[in-house]
């Protein structure tokens, strides 16, 4: 049995009044049960671990020591889990020659056997959550799986533990990885090389149960799970057939870029045959199937979470098959006006109306979606016979659907006051 | 450490061998004196010794505002018909050569004896005779005194205030350093408060760089104080039980003097501490303030007393020195509250010690509105002249079990106009003020109104 | 022949501080015979927020006349000029007449008068350094996030170079422990726990406290008996909070500083970010208008789309910010209610529907007489 590790040593000593006694070390109980509870957004894992444990009346003392691992000493809890109204901790003492070890001082009422908990916060455990999407054919469907991968480079192995992953991004005021004390770079850089994945292929895949807690999600793994040092495993999260997917070639200078580019869109929710849980922040890839049981790489994005009912849009890139072209087609000034100064005239304000034009193209066989934004700047009147919506004071959206093979042109006229032209709207 | 008193000893050994240890010996230097009568006056004749005589007594005057001590002693010496040569040597001290002086002491003395002159060698700069004309043989008291440094004192003071924070018991202490390199040993000891006016350091005349340098004259305060040590001593038998030393405090000029009970005796590089007094249930106030201009930016708790006879003090004023104030926490025990640098405190001077922000007393300032109002424009239509009105709301919050006094100053800028329903008064041309009370677990708001004229609208 | 008598702490092997007591002589010969009275009754006090003062008893045999007493410290840090000495009894004949401080030692002598030969019980006080403090808290927040246990941690270290085999630690609010604590050695004690204290729990959208316009869960404490606290002040401490998960068992669900909170104030704590609430900024209008030479008002509308993506309704606090003279417009809208905090600052309560139905507060605001 690896676990405990064995680093952590639990002693009882057999209180004598005064410290400088003989210790008397009682027999170490064996651990009974280790929960992990592994978060997400920071470095930071909760351990809890039971034992049984005998306690003579009076005044026991109890050693917990942790060299070389990644605790941190400020986090370490003792919980009496029966007997609890028998047994108080008086004091907890952390003494001078170690910084990695410390001593309770645990009043019993009488001789009495107790389960007791005991807890504290490590690092160097984390999960993240990865979503892989198969396309289908006509690319309005997607079969897609979640994972959640945990990686162990806390130095520790962790055998038969339950694990607990919290969904959600709690407040850290510190981090433990500082709190835990030195050793941890060289650690992880040590782990990174040899870090490899756990094969998945497991007789049985394992539920995953999902509960909210306050702002959070807890994911419980079914079962018990063992991660070595330096390993990462991969856990199915959930398998979804036939979640439609939408398509919409999007021209959004400040969000993409100059170029049109394609987007999957799906929605976490019922109407997506999703929607039971947020999805947690992870990677999503997109593939297609590009025949005789091949994959072809479609795109990806790193989302970041998803709460229920919310959208996912996934970039898939330029499609050379949809293209947007804009082009300038005149420029013009008008209502200039004049100023003097003393006896010399000088131009204060003048209009700028500028015609463009949108050439969308559609060489695919079939319908596509397309939303251009149109950003624009200073006091201006935008002019289109083609609608558009207004999305914010600068910026003006066009929506449209072009059939299979279709090519259009949409045309807008911009106004802009210059100078004294600027209005006192 | 002990004194040797003197063999006789020739001039000739006294110039070859100036740090005898048969010579009188003080801490790591020596201080000699040897008193020879000449005849004829010549300085290669042969010279006739006397027996060294002890110091009969000396007296240290200690000033804390400058590096100096007044060192008085008296000895008795024969002298002879004629003129004697009187020889004062001060090798490995920190002596101002130019302060040395020689009185002769009581009617006797100063009827018989006349300094004709002092002569200073010329291959001893740590040196001088002194030629002193007698007409009536006898043995004369004689007083040397002189100017060093390395000695100095400092006052500190310690406060127990009561657990209603009404009252304190305040203790004065003065605590003389003795860096000098010399072990005084019952020497009668007096500390001068007071700022005095020094044109030379003495640590630098004391240096041999600095003979040749010319002679600076004593403040004529210092003179005044010299005769004011003539009548300062005030030594008590102290039959049965010894008592703390009184010190006793008198004024002179713009300094005052602390003479302190009987002879004290102090150990080169010791320090040590005399109360100076006891003063019991010293009534005090305690006001949280916001004053920048005197307690800095915080609203902060301030006691406050007055160095005046309602508080039980004004006898005298207080050195500057540190106050360190503790609260009486019941059964005699202590609890600390802070330890501050006081200024110098005349009689009848309020004492405000801010022992910093109660995080159980707070303050807040909010800017509730800001307007502009009468806007004017020039003939290029540019903005020259505005006016801006900004409400203000304080908001004091007092979390304490007990009222409090709360005192709040509140400065403007500018050409500002300043209204408000609560009772502020003027305090200066740009500052209002406003003092009130505040009950246990209270809070209360003040609002206010500032109207600031700016540019044009200012004229 | 000098007689002079030490005194250690407790007599232990690590000497800290040392009395010792000579007939009266000059000091040149400063002699330290062992024969120790022991430390008694020893408080080290907390109340102060960055000093710790130690107070100690010493009983002393004195003759007849003036004693000399020797105390040293070698090795800790006293600060010597706080040290408070006087004997216990306040109507005592003895009388301190002097302090005299020895060069380069870490040391004192007292000159005490006594008029009897007699056993007498002194008290001494002083400020010790590095002996640190911290105080921390663990919250058990209830599953449905309506109450929670409050537990207040108190933890010393001591670095001062002494060692306490027992004193009484006492903390700022008067709870006092009796421990033993080594040189280098570190203790926590429970110092106080309340149940059953009642917990506010807000979403608070605010750029000045998370610029990103990430929705804040924040857990607001009140500071009173009625709440279930008030009796002390809560001191500046890190607060750990946990939730019970319902099955027997608690996740830890965030950590914050708690500031210094006074009876009757609140203390707020951010447990972490509500990420099923979503706020989008746009800005809808911005114009300027009403131009007078170089001076002009302008005209915005802020919308803030909300989305709350639970399954149940929740009220949002939006703190928003605009500088400089301005007004709000009437026509603003989606708000339940706003309050103008300062001229700066104003702070709308949304409710906003579950199911990430959008919800939209519509901030219409003139900004005046700019330039």
């Amino acid at each position: 049995m690896r676990w405990p590790i064995p680093a952590l040593l639990l002693s009882l000593l057999a209180l004598t009044a005064p410290l400088q006694a003989k210790e008397e070390l009682v027999t170490l109980p064996k651990r009974d049960t280790v929960q992990l509870t592994i978060y997400n957004s920071v470095d930071l894992t909760l351990v809890r671990e039971t034992r049984e444990l005998t306690f003579k009346k009076g005044n026991n003392r109890l050693q917990f020591s942790w060299a070389n691992t990644l605790i941190d000493p400020t986090s370490v809890e003792f919980n009496a889990l029966t007997n609890p109204d028998k047994i108080e901790v008086l004091d907890t003492s952390y003494p001078a020659e170690s910084n990695q070890m410390l001593i309770w001082t645990i009043s019993s009422e009488e001789a009495v056997s107790a389960k007791v908990e005991i807890s504290y916060f490590t690092s160097g455990i984390s999960w993240g959550a990865e979503y892989h999407g198969m396309l289908s054919g006509d690319e309005r469907s997607m079969k897609l799986t979640a994972y959640v991968s945990v990686s162990n480079r806390s130095g520790e192995e962790y055998e038969n533990a339950t694990v607990r992953l919290v969904v959600g991004s709690i407040n850290l005021v510190e981090e433990i990885a500082a709190l835990g004390g030195g050793g941890r770079q060289e650690r992880m850089k040590e782990a990174y090389g040899k870090m490899r994945e756990a094969d998945a292929a497991e007789n049985r895949k394992k539920d995953i149960v999902k509960e909210g807690l306050s702002e959070y999600y807890i994911y419980t793994v079914e079962g018990q799970e063992t991660i070595p040092n330096q390993w990462s495993k991969r856990l199915e999260s959930f398998v979804q057939e036939g979640v439609p997917l939408r398509t919409v070639y999007t021209w959004d200078a400040r969000k993409y870029g100059a170029q049109l580019v394609k987007l999957l869109v799906f929605k976490n929710d019922e109407a997506h045959k999703l929607g039971r849980e947020p999805l947690p922040a992870g990677i999503v890839r997109l593939y297609r199937d590009a025949g005789q049981g091949r994959l072809g790489f479609v795109g990806q994005v790193a989302t970041n979470y998803i709460p229920k009912n919310d959208e996912v849009k996934v970039n898939a890139g330029a499609d050379p098959e949809v293209q947007l072209k804009s082009k300038r087609l005149s420029f013009k000034k008008e209502n200039l006006t004049f100023g003097w100064s003393g006896n010399r005239q000088y131009l204060a304000g003048w209009d700028t109306v500028e015609g463009f034009e949108l050439e969308l193209k559609n060489f695919r066989k079939r319908d596509v979606d397309f939303e251009v934004n149109v950003v624009l700047g200073g006091d201006f009147d935008f002019d289109s016979e083609t609608a558009s919506s207004k999305i914010d004071f600068q910026t003006q959206r066009f929506s449209l659907n072009l059939k299979a093979g279709e090519n259009r042109k949409v045309a807008y006229t911009v106004r802009t006051r210059n100078g004294s032209n600027v209005r006192n709207k | 450490m002990k004194r040797n008193y003197q063999l006789p000893i020739t001039n000739d050994q006294f110039r070859s061998a100036p740090r005898r240890p048969s010579q009188l010996v003080i801490g790591n230097w020596l201080l000699v004196i040897c008193c020879s009568l000449l005849f004829p006056a010549t300085l290669n004749a042969k010279e006739e010794l006397v027996t060294l005589p002890q110091r009969d007594s000396v007296q240290l005057t200690i000033y804390n505002s400058e590096d100096l001590t007044l060192v008085r002693e008296r000895r008795t010496l024969s002298f002879k018909q004629g003129n004697n040569r009187l020889q004062f040597s001060w090798a490995n001290t920190l002596i101002d050569p130019t302060s040395v002086e020689f009185h002769p002491v009581g009617k006797d003395a100063q009827d018989a004896l006349e300094v004709l002159d002092a002569s200073y060698p010329a291959e001893s700069h740590e040196m001088l005779i002194w030629t002193v004309a007698c007409t009536k043989p006898a043995g004369y008291s004689v007083e040397i005194s002189y100017f060093t440094s390395g000695i100095s004192w400092s006052a500190e003071y310690t406060g127990i205030v009561d657990a209603a924070e009404g009252s304190m018991d305040l203790t004065a202490y003065v605590t003389v350093h003795n860096n000098s390199g010399e072990e005084y040993e019952n020497a009668q000891v007096r500390l001068v408060v007071g700022v005095i006016h020094m044109v030379e350091r003495i640590i630098d005349l004391a240096q041999p760089r600095q003979q040749g340098a010319p002679r600076p004259m004593p403040p004529a305060e210092l003179e005044e104080l010299e005769r004011m040590a003539e009548d300062g001593i005030n030594e008590d038998p102290g039959t049965g039980m010894a008592k703390p030393k009184e010190i006793q405090k008198a004024g002179l000029s713009e300094y005052y003097i602390y003479t302190v009970e009987g002879q004290e005796t102090i150990p080169n590089r010791w320090s040590k501490r005399l109360r100076s007094f006891v003063v019991q249930d010293v009534p005090l106030k305690t006001v949280y303030r916001l004053e920048p201009d005197k307690f800095g930016p915080s609203f902060t708790k301030v006691l406050e007393f007055k160095n005046d006879e309602e508080h039980k003090l004004g006898k005298e004023p207080l050195p500057d020195g540190l106050i360190r104030l503790y609260k009486d926490a019941g059964q005699g025990r202590l609890g600390y509250m802070g330890t501050l640098a006081s200024k110098y405190i005349p009689k009848n001077e309020e004492v405000k010690i801010n022992v910093g922000p109660d995080a159980e007393c707070t303050l807040k300032e909010k800017r509730l509105s800001l307007r502009k109002k009468d806007l004017v424009l020039d003939q290029w239509n540019r903005l020259v002249g505005w006016t801006t009105v900004e409400d203000f709301e304080l908001e004091v919050r007092n979390f304490r079990g007990r009222d409090v006094e709360v005192e709040i100053h509140r400065s403007m800028q500018g050409k500002f106009e300043f209204d408000s329903e609560d009772a502020w008064e003027k305090h200066d041309a740009d500052t209002q003020k406003i003092h009130f009370t505040l009950k246990a677990g209270e809070s209360r708001k003040l609002t206010f109104k500032v109207t600031t004229k700016n540019g044009e609208n200012a004229r | 022949m000098n007689k002079r008598m030490i005194f250690t702490l407790a007599g232990t092997a690590a000497l800290a501080s040392v009395i010792g007591i000579s007939r009266p002589t000059t000091v040149e010969a400063r002699i330290k015979l062992a024969t120790l009275p022991d430390k008694e009754a020893v408080v080290v006090r907390f109340d102060h927020p960055n000093q710790v003062l130690v107070e100690e008893e010493r009983t002393i045999s004195l003759q007849k006349g003036v004693n000399t007493v020797d105390f040293s410290w070698a090795g800790t840090n006293i600060d010597k000029g706080s040290i408070v000495f006087r004997p216990v009894d306040v109507n005592s004949k003895v009388e301190i007449l002097s302090t005299s401080y020895p060069p380069g030692e870490a040391a004192l002598t007292w000159s005490i008068s006594s008029p009897d030969a007699r056993s007498e019980k002194f008290r001494l006080s002083y400020l010790m350094a590095n002996i640190q403090r911290e105080t921390d808290y663990r919250a058990i927040v209830s599953n449905d996030e309506k109450t929670l246990t409050f537990r207040h941690y108190f933890k010393i270290r001591n670095w001062s170079g002494g060692t306490f085999d027992s004193a009484d630690f006492i903390t700022r609010d008067g709870k006092t422990f009796e421990k033993g604590l080594d040189q280098g050695e570190a203790k926590r004690v429970l110092v106080n726990k309340w149940d059953k204290v009642n917990l506010n729990k807000e979403y608070v959208y605010d750029l000045t406290r998370q610029y990103e316009g990430k929705v804040m869960t924040d857990y607001v404490l009140k500071n009173t008996k009625e709440m279930g606290l008030g009796a002390i002040p809560l001191e500046y401490g890190k607060v750990r909070i946990y939730q019970d998960d319902g099955k027997g068992t608690t996740a830890f669900t965030g950590e914050d500083w708690g500031q210094f909170t006074a009876v009757g104030d609140d203390m707020r704590l951010n447990i972490g970010i509500a990420q099923d609430i979503k706020v989008e900024f746009k800005k809808m209008v911005n114009d300027v208008e009403n131009r007078r030479g170089n001076v002009y008002d302008t005209n915005e509308v802020d919308e803030y789309e909300i989305k709350n993506f639970k399954d149940s309704e929740v009220e949002l606090t939006l703190v928003l910010r605009v500088q400089g003279e301005w007004e709000m417009q009437k026509d603003s809208e989606g708000y339940t209610s706003f309050e103008r905090v300062d001229n700066e600052t104003i702070k709308f309560k949304v409710k906003a529907p579950a199911k990430g139905a959008p919800v939209k507060l519509k901030f219409h605001y003139k900004r005046l007489n700019n330039w």
